[in-house]
């Protein structure tokens, strides 16, 4: 069951935002800012407390990390007295079930009888946890090369990381799943086994590369095959398996281009197999790999987040066509390198 | 085979090949239309070519030059060129096979990187149809253009066997 939409009112980056869902890969593009990063944080949230029946607000919280944990900072600061709810919201649906949280005005002082400040209303909490999926959040650092330690540290002490660190630790350290591995999975690992040279074992907390010439540290491997030996743990050990949602921030840091067609080959296979996929991208190669490799069966849909004016709302166009996505920050970007390489050469050495 | 000259850059075409150098000088038209450089009927299909020769443009102040040879000039010209010469085909009746559009940007200091973005700016305006969206993409029952891309020389060469071009 996959996300299919998203509203959001007033929370985090967007002042109204209405975010229609591929059921395959979600590519989103936007400059910084943009609200891509919260964007796919909100989903995750939603997504992870489907099974951890956890509250939705203190998952929100606990990803997004405001100051001082205050939920009212999520909100956006708008100047308004109303107090009703209704203004200030997000919505997460698949298909026809919904979770709902309704946030308070922060400029408004609530009776105490109906919430405080740093409360929340969710809603429908017991029909979306009927159906729990299954989520990984890859954040842009990479955590396994320093996992040991971590999430006990994360547990017992007050440590300034968002959630998704220690969530995707958790997800790594996983065991396998008892159910035999079908071919398409096993054909997956193979070609990421390929690439990054073996497969992944966990010793302790520590994670280690087993090749042929023995067993190699995360630390002592390159940042890019780090993330690819990430990609397969979880893939080995089911927590992206058909039906479960990948949210994956800048696959592409750390990561040389000429890797990334592989990348791309796994994420559409991973589609192909009914894993739907968030990607938030900077990178015009990755988006150009999408594109020549994608076929017309794909399910790929390109959202491109952007402000009308400096400090305007932020808005969204949404396209199934690689060339029709516009904004194109990143394509400006080249046709800017392209201007500049022509004032340079026809000014010659002046 | 059929050699033709445009600026300082010639292009052979085969033996096979209908060719019409197609400039606003001949088509009568120029106060009004656009036109590419060259229509070349081969096989199954139409080509329409455009040149341009960064490296040996013809007489204008540099000023004005490097504002045409930008982006946003530079594509809308590309794509003015391409849509007036279709119309024009169109009034005489003579669209009748696919046509593609294919540019040839002579110019030592762009590279594959450099052009790649042009290729797409321009497919992305004329339009090509793999960049409709939403319910424009079926009713729309006819392609304006088949194909298309931007070119350098080498590249041109590499891809282009049967209409090699040369500086001269």
């Amino acid at each position: 069951m996959a996300i299919t939409r998203m509203r959001f009112s007033q929370f985090a980056a967007f002042a109204e935002l209405d975010f229609v869902a591929s059921r395959g890969i979600n590519v989103l593009v936007g400059a910084n800012g943009t609200g891509k990063t919260h964007l796919m944080k909100v989903a995750y949230a939603a997504c992870d407390v489907s099974k951890t029946k956890e509250n939705f607000a203190e998952k929100l919280i606990r990803v997004f990390m405001p100051s001082a944990r205050n939920l009212a900072r999520l909100v956006r600061q708008q100047q308004t007295n109303s107090a009703e709810l209704m203004k200030r919201r997000v919505a997460i649906f698949r298909d026809d079930r919904s979770l709902v949280a309704l946030f308070p005005n922060p400029l408004v002082h609530y009776p105490s009888y109906v919430m405080g400040s740093d409360e929340a209303v969710i809603a429908n909490t017991k029909e979306w946890c009927a159906h729990p999926l299954e989520s990984v959040y890859i954040p842009v650092k990479e955590m396994l090369a320093n996992a040991p330690g971590f999430r006990s540290l994360y547990t017992q002490r007050e440590i300034h990381f968002e959630e998704i660190y220690a969530d995707i630790l958790d997800r790594a350290y996983r065991p396998p799943l008892r159910d035999p591995m079908d071919h398409n999975r096993r054909r997956l690992l193979a070609n990421l086994q390929q690439v990054i040279g073996g497969e992944v074992e966990t010793v302790g907390e520590e994670f280690f590369l087993r090749s042929e010439q023995g067993n190699l540290e995360f630390t002592l491997l390159a940042e890019g095959t780090r993330k690819l030996g990430l990609l397969w743990q979880l893939i080995q050990n089911g927590s992206i398996l058909e039906g479960s949602i990948l949210f994956w921030d800048e696959p592409e840091t750390n990561l040389n281009p000429q890797l990334f067609g592989r990348l791309v080959e796994i994420l559409l296979e991973l589609q192909r197999m009914g894993v739907q996929i968030f990607i938030a991208t900077h990178d015009y190669v990755l988006l150009k790999e999408l594109d020549l490799r994608m076929n017309a069966q794909d399910q790929i849909a390109f959202h491109s987040l952007y402000r009308e004016s400096e400090n305007g709302p932020i808005a969204l166009y949404t396209t199934e066509a690689y060339l029709d996505i516009h904004p194109n920050a990143i394509a400006q970007t080249f046709d800017c390198l392209y201007d500049r390489e022509i004032e340079r050469s026809m000014r010659g050495g002046e | 085979m059929t050699t033709l000259v445009e600026g300082n850059i010639q292009i052979t075409f085969p033996g096979g090949a209908n060719v019409r150098k197609f400039d606003d000088k001949s088509h009568g038209l120029s106060h009004c239309m656009k036109a590419v450089d060259f229509m070349v009927e081969f096989g199954s299909r139409v080509s329409f070519i455009e040149i341009k020769d960064f490296d040996h443009p013809r007489s204008e102040k540099r000023e004005e030059l490097i504002e045409k040879f930008k982006n946003e000039y530079l594509d809308n010209d590309l794509v003015y060129k391409f849509r007036d010469s279709f119309l024009y085909e169109w009034a005489y009746r003579r669209v009748a096979k696919p046509i593609d559009y294919w540019i040839l940007i002579a110019s030592q200091a762009l590279t594959k990187a450099h052009l790649g973005p042009r290729s797409e700016a321009i497919k992305r305006k004329l339009p090509l149809a793999a960049a409709l969206h939403g319910p424009i993409k079926k009713q729309w029952k006819q392609e304006i253009v088949a194909r298309c891309g931007v070119f350098n020389i080498s590249t041109w060469n590499a891809n282009f066997r049967n209409y090699p071009v040369r500086r001269i």
